[in-house]
């Protein structure tokens, strides 16, 4: 008799991706465990599926920019904001400050690893900043829907800073904490990215989302809170 | 496939709206949760319609979409808590010890509920799960899978193995 199949060729014989083999028809071992492997397929393709909500269809159709959370669409933003903050001298300073942090908050977004400390626990990114900053970090417990996805060190404009990357829902915050003179008092929001900016415990944050600026202002207290 | 340039999302739709059902399905199997999966589709179709110029017609539009689907999964919060720390198929201790003197019962299957099924398949590790829905439930081919996951065909074979070979033991335990 020939050999038996190895494990691969069973699930290839299973899955319709194996030539007939003559071994099947003399081997009921081998045959046996075809067959549970088919019978496993046929009972999944059997299991009820997921049916999609009402109204989900239509809101994919009605899509275009309302949602903008696309690494793709950063890209392009940033490509935008690039060429306008490297053309046009006319931008006053706060302009510069919002398109610089909104590059970090795309570039950062569009790397492999975002953050370096990977952690949804506030008592284990807090801690990590220590010894790498001059300053204390404090990461306040989020409130749903705000979520802490991790965090890492950052420089801009030659100052260190904190970064913490928060989610709410589908959609990624940027959160830079710089010591507080680093940071103008105001930055305009940028290309429909908001920009919001808050001093607190002489520090001072910059929220960087594609969200409403008023969506982001619940993780402004959070963060202002003693 | 032609693509009619003057209407980008109108043949981007046509190609992509037949893929919605299937796609919350497969969302669904990732997330483990109906709302990320919603927003998990919602993304897919909006970064497809705007990546949808680097679509190379004549190549298989299922698996972009679904690599789409999937990318943006592994992003997520929850995906990237999904993902394996080391690479699973590298680790040789992991594979568990398959037999196949050990002899399946017939019809075992055919006497598990849709329930317990569910669940046994949900409990596997990402790697595993998604490997098995995408053969199983999204009846896709090795190659498609390995062009979906961008893993060779022999991973696409290999992960099946264990995958099925999870299940089983699992289901045996229950009974």
């Amino acid at each position: 008799m020939t050999d038996h199949l190895t494990p691969e060729e069973i699930e290839q014989h299973a899955d319709g991706e194996a030539e007939s083999a003559e071994h099947l028809r003399e081997c009921a071992v081998c045959a046996n465990a075809v067959l549970s492997a088919m019978q496993m397929k046929r009972a999944l393709r059997a299991m009820p599926r997921f049916a999609p909500p009402a109204g989900l269809r239509a809101r994919v159709l009605a899509a275009p920019p309302a949602r903008r959370s696309h690494v793709a669409w950063w890209l392009a933003a940033a490509a935008v904001l690039a060429l306008a903050i490297g053309g046009v001298a006319l931008l006053r300073a706060r302009d510069a400050a919002a398109g610089q942090l909104v590059d970090l908050h795309t570039t950062i977004l569009a790397s492999a690893n975002p953050v370096d400390v990977l952690s949804t626990d506030r008592h284990t990114v807090k801690p990590w900043f220590e010894g790498r900053l001059p300053f204390a970090v404090d990461v306040p417990d989020l409130a749903l829907p705000f979520h802490l996805i991790g965090g890492r060190v950052i420089y801009w404009r030659g100052q260190p800073g904190a970064y913490l990357l928060i989610g709410k829902g589908a959609h990624r915050i940027s959160l830079f904490v710089f010591a507080s003179d680093a940071v103008p008092r105001a930055i305009a929001s940028h290309a429909g990215m908001s920009v919001v900016v808050w001093r607190a415990h002489g520090l001072a944050y910059v929220a960087v989302a594609d969200v409403p600026a008023d969506d982001l202002q619940p993780l402004r207290q959070a963060f202002a809170r003693d | 496939m032609t693509r009619d340039s003057a209407d980008p999302r109108a043949a981007f739709e046509e190609l992509a709206l037949p893929l919605f059902e299937p796609l919350y399905n497969y969302a669904r199997w990732l997330t483990h949760d109906p709302i990320e999966a919603e927003d998990l589709v919602q993304e897919t179709y909006l970064k497809g319609l705007r990546g949808f110029g680097s679509f190379a017609p004549g190549t298989n539009f299922r698996a972009w979409m679904y690599r789409i689907l999937r990318n943006t999964f592994l992003t997520s919060r929850s995906g990237l808590r999904a993902v394996p720390p080391v690479s699973i198929d590298e680790d040789p201790d992991a594979y568990e010890q398959i037999s196949v003197a050990e002899t399946p019962e017939s019809l075992f299957f055919a006497r598990v509920d849709s329930e317990t099924l569910r669940s046994s398949i949900e409990a596997l590790p990402l790697t595993f799960r998604e490997v098995l829905v995408l053969s199983d439930v999204e009846n896709m081919s090795y190659r498609e899978i390995a062009e979906t996951l961008s893993i060779p065909i022999g991973t696409v074979t290999s992960r099946l193995v264990r995958a099925r070979q999870k299940v089983r033991n699992t289901l045996r335990g229950e009974r």
